[in-house]
């Protein structure tokens, strides 16, 4: 895959009319400059990307790779030096864009003195929100992100993922069409961060568009159906992950319940066919499985070593 | 207290007569060019002419085409319930607690043998809540918006369908609420400071043997000396500023509560006009450095005062007409400066046919000299003596003259138009009391907005910076005055930087040898002054808008000069607004 064209002039480009194209940007391009104007940083060059509606959308790429500019720049947060970001086909910078956007920054930036009540209910008057749904709406999101315990504590006395909890709440107040995730695992344990991918999933099968970026790649690799790899501001790769991750003259085959003879011979079948084995082994679960699954049998047998310890 | 006669122009009259609306408009327009320039240049500098002017363009269309016409009150209401909210977790209520405090002692530090302690304690409180205010204001305004920014919670803020008019709006009436809050409670707090200091009575100390006069114990550091019709009835004499009416209660005296300084006296006031040494239409005589409004007219001479009352309603008075001077005498004679210069009151008819019998006294000079006409009254009709009923002879149309001349030969009086004044039903002091909070309240509101206009572009300290040099503009615009029109001698800052090193007294004209030099020298604080002028004309004056005098003296704060307040405090609040919303729509959050 090649790095996208990048000719394309500031002026000319405008957002396509097709609705199915929630976020597109065109020879984007942002650079930082300090007081006097001078040059500090070219953050961002020529970006060129489409976010469709229903997928959920990976940045990926080291820090400083122009990432969070991206999506920054897809909010109106910041204005751009070059080219143009459309959200729902209006300019980035559009206020009425943001009715159907939700977006849970890096960290979760919120009101410490405010308790998750108030929190929600604050974001839900953003929205215009009469009261009686902000109430319906709270109440569901609490539940949802875990804080039935915790909605009458300020925010300053949360733990770091309790806080993202709510910041993943307060996206989601007005139910919006395209969530916009910046590291949404940041600060989650293992339980955590499994509950948001699963939650990620599940918001993509209600038929919302999240763009969501990321240091994990497990997690991008999990949840994400393409993604955009940034590197120094340029955008090095951009596909379905799992077309980007197939390496294709490998072939994988898991199988149950096999005694040592049949490996053999299945060994000496893929000699024949002038194959070559290059592994062949009991597979290990993942640290993470492991740890889900030590946890669930805790739960379900309280005060019990696990059964998988040995 | 000395009004100055802008004080008095009713509403209509400060609006369309008198510049008032004029002067808004052409700031307003003067700011909204130089706004577009400064806008024009900066993205001119940023995306070239035509791509700049577009620009600035569609920020502006947009303000009236999307920004103001979609704003949601409900979203306002939050922004300005989250600024209460933090307010007041942040603790702010702390300086209701040092304002408790320092009432609390304020009695220990007031000097309790003060000539008049009404003139001392309402401007104390008053003073002390307006200056304890605008702290407040100042230090809640400017840095919430900065420290949102800075702790990047404005992203969560901004990406909501949050409008930039709506981020102003919203800070500005929270911290406002948080004000009105405090400034309830200082209100109250103050009001109990100044009643329970001053308001008291005596007991009567001892009568005369013939039961008409007799004096008052010793409260309050002081007593009070009085004297009684036959029916009992009187008054004790004026001291301290206050009297006391003594009623004989089942044959026994009373003294009851002070009169004359917790009160709201209303002015009604008139033009004041002059005629010459020959009787003839003239004007005053000035006797020095005076101000321009202040004039004098000359003893035992043909020389007048004559002041024009308009409008004025049998209704506002009830058996007699009452009237207040405060004359100023200018003295020929050398040595005697204790015996008082008599004066000379007559009241006339427009057209000059009726007028009432005439009245001596002698002025009290920097007192109020308080006086009464009854309603029917002795004077003279169609050049015949008669009886006048005040209403129907004299002041037919509601317009009347009071005419005054000076008595003593070699003697001066001086007067203003604010100088002499009817007095018509008084007012609540309370109410009085509340609109001076009022007054305060509106100051407080406009430093706000000035706060959150530069915490929009500035940081939190700067902007703090920012705002003192608001307010001390505001507070100290006469002193710039003074400079620029050469009242105040020694000259500009460059000029007074190089006397310094001189030794050189400011009375003298500046002499360096070089006439260039002294040229040079000017020149540059000229430009200094009349830009600090300029910058001081386009911001509030909240010296003008200072009313705590009023209530000390007993004046009725005028419903109309507070409508005035209130008119410039709207005309701030939608400055700095615009101003806000263009720095707000245009800057970078996460820059």
């Amino acid at each position: 895959m090649s790095t996208v064209a990048t000719a394309v002039s500031n002026s000319a480009p405008s957002s396509t009319s097709n609705p199915d194209i929630i976020v597109e940007t065109r020879s984007l391009g942002k650079i930082y400059r300090d007081f006097w104007g001078r040059k500090k940083v070219q953050a961002l060059k020529s970006l060129d990307i489409e976010v469709r509606r229903g997928e959920i959308f990976g940045l990926l790429g080291p820090n400083g790779s122009g990432k969070s500019t991206t999506i920054k720049l897809m909010l109106g947060l910041l204005f751009p030096t070059s080219g143009r970001a459309f959200v729902f086909g209006k300019e980035a910078t559009d206020v009425a864009k943001n009715e159907r956007i939700g977006y849970l920054p890096e960290e979760s930036y919120l009101y410490k003195f405010l308790n998750a009540e108030e929190t929600l209910d604050f974001y839900g008057r953003l929205f215009d929100m009469p009261a009686s749904v902000r109430r319906e709406r709270a109440e569901h999101l609490i539940n949802m992100v875990g804080l039935q315990k915790h909605r009458r504590r300020q925010l300053k006395e949360y733990s770091k993922g309790m806080t993202r909890r709510i910041g993943l709440a307060q996206a989601l107040i007005n139910e919006p069409e395209f969530l916009v995730l910046d590291e949404p695992t940041t600060g989650l344990d293992p339980i955590g961060t499994r509950e948001m991918k699963d939650l990620i999933v599940r918001l993509r099968e209600q038929g919302k568009t999240i763009l969501l970026c990321s240091h994990q790649l497990a997690d991008v690799q999990d949840v994400c159906d393409r993604v955009a790899i940034l590197h120094q501001g340029d955008l090095k790769e951009l596909g379905r992950v799992d077309s980007l991750l197939k390496v294709q003259d490998v072939t994988q085959i898991h199988a149950k319940g096999l005694d040592e003879n049949t490996k053999t011979q299945i060994r000496e079948l893929i000699a024949k066919a002038n194959g070559e084995v290059v592994k062949m082994d009991n597979p290990t679960t993942t640290m993470e499985e492991l740890f889900l699954d030590i946890v669930r049998d805790s739960e379900n047998r309280p005060g019990r070593r696990s059964s998988n310890a040995n | 207290m000395r009004l100055t006669p802008d004080q008095f122009w009713n509403y209509q009259e400060w609006l369309f007569n008198h510049w008032g609306l004029l002067w808004g408009l052409g700031i307003a327009l003067i700011l909204s060019i130089v706004g577009f320039l400064i806008g024009f240049l900066v993205a001119t500098l940023k995306h070239g002419p035509s791509e700049g002017f577009l620009q600035v363009s569609k920020v502006i269309g947009e303000l009236f085409t999307i920004d103001i016409p979609k704003m949601s009150f409900r979203r306002v209401f939050a922004i300005a319930k989250l600024s209460f909210k933090e307010a007041i977790r942040n603790k702010v209520l702390i300086v209701v607690l040092v304002f408790v405090i320092g009432i609390m002692f304020a009695g220990w530090f007031l000097d309790r043998n003060a000539a008049n302690p009404a003139q001392l304690y309402i401007p104390t409180v008053l003073t002390a809540t307006s200056y304890l205010m605008f702290l407040m204001a100042l230090f809640l305004s400017t840095f919430s918006i900065p420290r949102d920014i800075s702790n990047r919670v404005m992203y969560t803020i901004v990406t909501k369908p949050v409008r930039p008019t709506e981020i102003f709006l919203g800070r500005v009436l929270g911290f406002a609420g948080v004000g009105t809050l405090c400034l309830l409670v200082f209100g109250v707090m103050s009001y109990m400071f100044v009643v329970r200091g001053l308001r008291h009575s005596h007991e009567v100390a001892a009568v005369q043997a013939n039961g008409l006069a007799g004096e008052t114990k010793k409260e309050h550091n002081h007593t009070h000396t009085f004297t009684l019709d036959e029916t009992g009835e009187g008054t004790t004499e004026t001291v301290k500023g206050h009297r006391h009416i003594v009623r004989k209660v089942d044959g026994k005296l009373v003294v009851l509560d002070q009169v004359d300084d917790l009160t709201a006296r209303n002015p009604i006031y008139g033009m004041l006009r002059f005629t010459g040494r020959d009787g003839e239409e003239g004007i005053g005589l000035n006797v020095g450095y005076m101000s321009e409004y202040h004039k004098y007219i000359e003893g035992d001479s043909l020389m007048s005062a004559v002041w024009r009352f308009d409008g004025i309603r049998p209704s506002s008075f009830s058996e007699t007409l009452n009237f207040d001077f405060t004359l100023s005498a200018f003295r020929t004679y050398k040595g005697d400066i204790v015996t008082p210069v008599g004066v000379e009151v007559k009241f006339r008819s427009i057209d000059g046919k009726v007028e009432s019998d005439r009245i001596q006294f002698k002025v009290k000079e920097f007192l109020i000299d308080q006086k009464s006409i009854p309603l029917k009254l002795k004077g003279i009709k169609d050049l015949q003596p008669a009886d006048l009923d005040f209403f129907t002879d004299i002041a037919k149309d509601g317009s009347f003259e009071i005419v005054v001349r000076c008595l003593d030969r070699g003697q001066y009086l001086g007067m203003a138009a604010a100088d002499c004044y009817l007095r018509a039903k008084e007012s609540s002091f309370e109410w009085n009391f509340t609109k001076g909070i009022i007054s305060i309240w509106l100051r407080m509101f406009i430093v706000i907005c000035f706060g959150v206009m530069f915490s929009t572009f500035l940081s939190g300290p700067v902007a703090v910076i920012a705002t003192v040099s608001v307010i001390v503009l505001g507070m100290f615009g006469w002193f710039v005055d003074d400079l620029v029109s050469g009242k105040l001698a020694g000259g500009g800052p460059v000029e007074a930087l190089v006397r310094l090193p001189l030794q050189s007294g400011s009375g003298t004209e500046l002499d360096l040898g070089n006439e260039v030099i002294e040229n040079v020298i000017r020149g540059i604080d000229k430009g200094i002054l009349y830009s600090v002028a300029a910058l001081k004309y386009s911001l509030p004056d909240l010296y003008s808008l200072e009313t705590s005098e009023f209530i000390a003296h007993g004046v009725n704060l005028f419903e109309g000069l507070l409508a005035r307040h209130l008119t410039i405090a709207i005309g701030y609040f939608l400055m700095t607004s615009i101003i806000a919303y263009f720095f707000l729509k245009t800057r970078e959050m996460a820059g």
